[in-house]
């Protein structure tokens, strides 16, 4: 499992939101302003006045009714455009997918990664196209063929207009995407070998927090690097004090499945020094912590099970090793001979920093420490490699979340494609929807570091002097004017970059679901539905008014 | 603005489209049933063998996936070993190995392709797996691999021998021969039940056999004109005959214990029982290895010893064939000064492939002595284990008795390393015998000299007769 699904901030999301729109609103109210003052004078400021009541007006008095009428044109009109020819492709692809999915011969679990992430893929790469193509051309064909002015001259509102155009084609991809979803589904079932369809399920994890003691015991920020390029693996050396010490919350009888096991499921690695006996992987053992008592349960050996991970069943009542952990019993579990997991390793009051009183750990939490026992061996994880699986939820309920991401995602590509229709034409509008889909799908991270100044070796002009001169990343630069011009520059060009990066939304957010599910988890509302509700949600408002703008201010003569 | 009607600019596009379709049409036209009166292109295709169909079997799925790509391949072809490549890195197997075939339906006829991939499942991506039984799985997928590899280049010598790579010495020669050779016979995979893959091992044979069989293969491409471009050719070419010997050497090795097991299945033995049958198995092995070193001996010295090779020594072209002394070489040379360069070049190449040495090792092994003394050093080792003492010595004794014996008649072998360390190891069980009943040694005994040359590595040979008696 390679990805590490953090919470999604949706306090700190709505305040970008409404920091970054609010500033994108100011801005180009202030232009826009300052050209109409410019332009026409007094006069301007009253036009303008009279533009801003407008937009305000077209909110307030919006119709579903001819929003709703307008969709259907929209709709009727994709349709004539053979919107629906991508099933064509589709149908031949999945006649064919077979052929290339060769991967009969991997272990199940492997298989149903491969067949989930071709059939999620498949869809969202055929159905973006086609709503992308639909969305940026319906517009400016309209103006180009006059038949906008039928609508205009209507008393429809441009704000309808718009709307009615999102509605229409978000309503032509949701038809493509359920039935796509649907053949997607029976697909799988029908192609998936029968030993790997028992791995089609959804996991429902119980994720905690990680952190690290080194080989003296002491705390460390991660573990050891044993030559990995990835560095998502953190290492802990066998037979030493090192330790992986994930921290679970909230832990109630709840978190037990129907026989009272607590389902901890781990996908360690094992990374040998030298080879031991190969009979048998590594061992690693649980040693179960009351964080607040600092009671320590440890379980007996268990042996890695790399990359399919492994589920050991803790029962409730944990039975005791060793005489000292008698005696500790006899205080603890009130003489029952065995700790209770939820009574004994459960804290019931929440850790304090004792100099500043803020709360550490809180209360309902449970500690596994991990170890691994093997001398001169190293155990290797991260965050999502250690979690309490809950009951398994069907595969088709995680499927429909995938699917609803992918929809969420189709509405965005429909809600910027709108908009860029409105103020440019066809083929300007597809490219810019088409760049802010690929730049927010696979460039964020390098705009990322570009903006946080991670990334080494300066910005574009640093950059080409570095390569003229031969020069790596690291070598630092003469002291002189040129150089501090040139860092200027590239400043003001990364701070332009900030804005684009504040602006481009980020797709990343909606292939989690795919993740998830290619992963074999459910996929997780808070984390993966959430955001990209929330990220279409954010974009369709200013969109929309911006749209709503641009069609009031656009010469819809001019072809 | 130009003068042409519309009408007048269609006829003319196509008149341009009739004119440009005739060099087409005349260079790509393919030829009648006989082969005959096709275009340049198509002739030229059919002349160098550069077909789908000649190159070999056609993967349709492939080739509908580059016309799909129009002329797009290469970059496709690029992403596409990025994403494998990052996929190793994040230790996503699964993607890896589909992006992997993603990769040769791009590129079907590109050799070095498929060797590295099937390097890299073999070999690399195997060694991330800690489970022996995985490794094992990923060292079949790399050869897998390479046998769809095969398939598609029928000509291609290379395939071929790198095919017969991962069945003998990955197999063989890995810190995990012992488990993977006994994997090669009875899969761990629960769906073979016990047995072979069949898709893998399918004559149920030893994996140094299987090897031969593709080096062979290899061998006959080769010599079809096929040029391999891996090692020097007469190197090249001895690979089936090695691993014949190869073969012998892991039979000597792993043999009776392989064997044993394999007769004692899951059967409970009594002491009697399990003590017959090791008597049983033993007595077959020593005649079977015995009869493996005779045909290494065979291949060696009459198949591979007799190839001839025409090779460029110091600026002389001269043909040679590994087999051949002196008296050979005089009998063809025109002039005293052709038999020495003659001479200088079969030394040469005899002592870069290890000729000599191997045809001394298996004229040794083959000897009935060294097959008993194999096989009484094994039974010593055994009786050691039990600590049956005088049997321990007993059949010790009788090992350094035969050992000198074949270091007189093979003086050379003094350096043959396993043949050396038996010697030792039979020395160590002697003189432990002796000292565990109390008794000290005698003074003079066989091997004796062999002993105290080596007495500067006894601490490493004390370690390694150390090792076999662990459990693991």
């Amino acid at each position: 499992m390679d990805f590490d699904p953090q919470a999604f901030e949706f306090s700190a999301a709505i305040w970008s939101w409404l920091l970054i729109c609010g500033s994108a609103a100011a801005i180009l109210a202030a232009v826009s302003l300052f050209f109409c003052l410019v332009s026409r004078g007094g006069a301007g400021a009253t036009a303008w006045a009279n533009e801003i009541v407008g937009i305000l007006q077209d909110v307030i008095s919006i119709s579903p009714r001819r929003v709703f009428a307008l969709a259907q044109l929209t709709f009727r009109e994709a349709i004539r455009r053979k919107a629906l020819l991508v099933f064509v492709v589709f149908a031949i692809l999945f006649m064919f997918a077979g052929w290339f999915l060769s991967a009969s011969s991997l272990a199940p679990e492997f298989q149903v990664k491969v067949y989930v992430t071709f059939v999620l893929r498949a869809i969202s790469w055929l159905l973006l196209p086609v709503v992308l193509l639909l969305s940026c051309w319906g517009l400016p064909e309209d103006i180009k063929q006059r038949s906008l002015h039928t609508v205009v001259t209507k008393p429809a509102r441009r704000l309808e207009v718009v709307l009615g155009r999102m509605l229409g084609f978000a309503t032509v991809g949701t038809i493509v995407l359920v039935v796509m979803a649907g053949v997607g589904w029976g697909w799988i079932r029908r192609q998936l070998p029968e030993e790997a369809q028992k791995q089609l399920t959804c996991r429902q994890p119980v994720f905690g927090e990680l952190r690290f003691n080194d080989r003296e015991g002491n705390p460390a920020t991660a573990g050891i690097n044993v030559g990995d390029v990835w560095e998502f693996y953190s290492y802990i050396e066998g037979a030493t004090k090192a330790r992986a010490i994930w921290t679970f919350h909230d832990i109630t009888p709840d978190v037990l499945d129907a026989d009272g096991n607590l389902r901890l499921e781990n996908r360690f690695q094992a990374f040998r020094s030298h080879k031991g006996d190969m009979r048998r992987s590594l061992y690693y053992q649980y040693v179960l912590v009351n964080p607040e008592t600092g009671l320590r349960v440890p379980t007996s050996l268990k042996t890695v099970v790399e990359f399919r991970g492994r589920t050991d069943l803790l029962p409730r009542a944990l039975p005791r090793v060793g005489e000292a952990a008698q005696e500790k019993a006899g205080e603890a579990a009130d003489g029952k001979g065995a700790y209770d997991l939820i009574d004994d390793l459960v804290s019931k009051q929440p850790v304090l920093n004792p100099e500043t009183k803020e709360v550490l750990i809180p209360a309902g939490s449970l500690q596994v420490e991990v170890a691994c026992v093997d001398p001169g061996q190293y155990l290797g994880m991260a965050r999502p490699h250690l979690f309490i699986r809950m009951p398994d939820r069907s595969f088709e309920a995680g499927y429909m979340k995938a699917v609803f991401g992918i929809e969420m995602m189709m509405l965005l590509v429909v809600v910027l494609g709108v908009t860029a229709s409105t103020f440019v034409k066809g083929p300007v509008a597809t490219m810019l929807t088409f760049c802010l889909l690929v730049i927010g799908q696979s460039a964020r991270e390098f705009m990322s570091k570009l903006v946080n100044n991670e990334e080494q070796g300066g910005g574009t002009f640093e950059s080409i002097y570095r390569l003229l001169y031969h020069m790596n990343p690291v070598t630092e630069l003469p002291d002189n004017p040129a150089t501090t011009a040139m860092r200027a520059i590239d400043n003001s060009m990364v701070s332009l970059m900030w804005l684009f990066y504040n602006i481009i939304p980020d797709f990343g957010f909606f292939s989690r679901s795919l993740t998830y599910l290619a992963n074999g988890f459910d996929v997780s509302f808070n984390n993966a539905v959430l955001p990209g509700m929330v990220i279409t949600l954010g974009y369709l408002i200013p969109c929309v008014l911006l749209g709503c703008f641009c069609l009031r201010n656009r010469e819809l003569e001019a072809k | 603005m130009n003068q042409f009607t519309s009408q007048h600019r269609k006829f003319l596009y196509l008149g341009g489209i009739l004119l440009l379709l005739i060099p087409i049409i005349r260079l790509g036209m393919p030829g009648d049933s006989s082969g005959k009166n096709a275009g340049t292109i198509a002739e030229m295709r059919t002349r160098l063998d550069l077909g789908e169909s000649n190159l070999g079997d056609i993967d349709p799925s492939g080739a509908a996936m580059n016309l799909v790509l129009l002329g797009l391949r290469g970059v496709a072809a690029n992403i596409l070993w990025v994403q494998a490549d990052e996929q190793k890195s994040h230790k996503d197997w699964a993607a890896m190995r589909a992006t992997t075939e993603s990769i040769i339906r791009l590129q079907p006829h590109f050799v070095k392709v498929w060797e590295y991939n099937g390097w890299n499942l073999a070999y690399n991506v195997s060694a991330e797996w800690d489970a022996v039984s995985d490794r094992y799985y990923w060292v079949k997928e790399g050869g897998k691999f390479l046998q769809q590899g095969v398939k598609r280049n029928r000509s291609s010598s290379d395939l071929l021998w790198h095919t017969g790579r991962i069945y003998g010495p990955k197999i063989g020669l890995s810190d995990e021969a012992r488990f993977f050779r006994r994997y090669f016979r009875a899969d761990p995979d629960p769906q073979f039940k016990g047995g072979v893959d069949p898709a893998w091992n399918e004559r149920d044979e030893d994996n140094y056999i299987a090897a031969k069989d593709w080096f062979a293969k290899g061998n006959d491409v080769e010599g079809q004109g096929n040029r391999q471009t891996i090692m020097d050719r007469s190197i090249f070419r001895s690979y089936p005959a090695r691993s014949q010997l190869d073969y012998a050497s892991a039979l000597q090795k792993y043999g009776f214990n392989e064997e044993y097991d394999r007769r004692a299945a899951d059967r409970k033995l009594s002491e009697s029982e399990q003590e017959a049958l090791q008597l049983e198995v033993r007595e077959q092995l020593r005649e079977q290895n015995r009869a493996a070193w005779e045909q290494g001996f065979q291949e060696w010295t009459q198949k591979y010893g007799q190839e001839l090779f025409t090779v460029d020594y110091r600026g002389n072209i001269v043909t040679i064939k590994m087999e051949m002394n002196e008296d050979d070489v005089s009998d063809i040379a025109r002039s005293p000064e052709e038999t020495k360069v003659l001479m200088q070049a079969v030394t040469a190449y005899q002592n870069m492939t290890n000729y000599r040495y191997w045809r001394t090792r298996t004229l040794c092994e083959a000897e009935p002595e060294t097959a008993e003394a194999h096989w009484l050093l094994f039974a010593a080792m055994e009786e050691y284990r039990k600590q049956n003492l005088e049997k321990a010595r007993e059949y010790a004794e009788r090992v350094m008795t035969l050992l000198e014996g074949v270091f007189k008649k093979y003086p050379e072998l003094d350096v043959e390393e396993d043949l050396v360390e038996d010697g030792i190891n039979a020395v160590m069980i002697w003189q432990y015998a002796y000292r565990l009943s109390g008794e000290r040694p005698p003074a003079e005994y066989p091997l004796k000299a062999l002993y105290d040359s080596r007495a500067s590595e006894m601490t490493e040979y004390e370690r390694r007769f150390n090792r076999r008696f662990l459990p693991y």
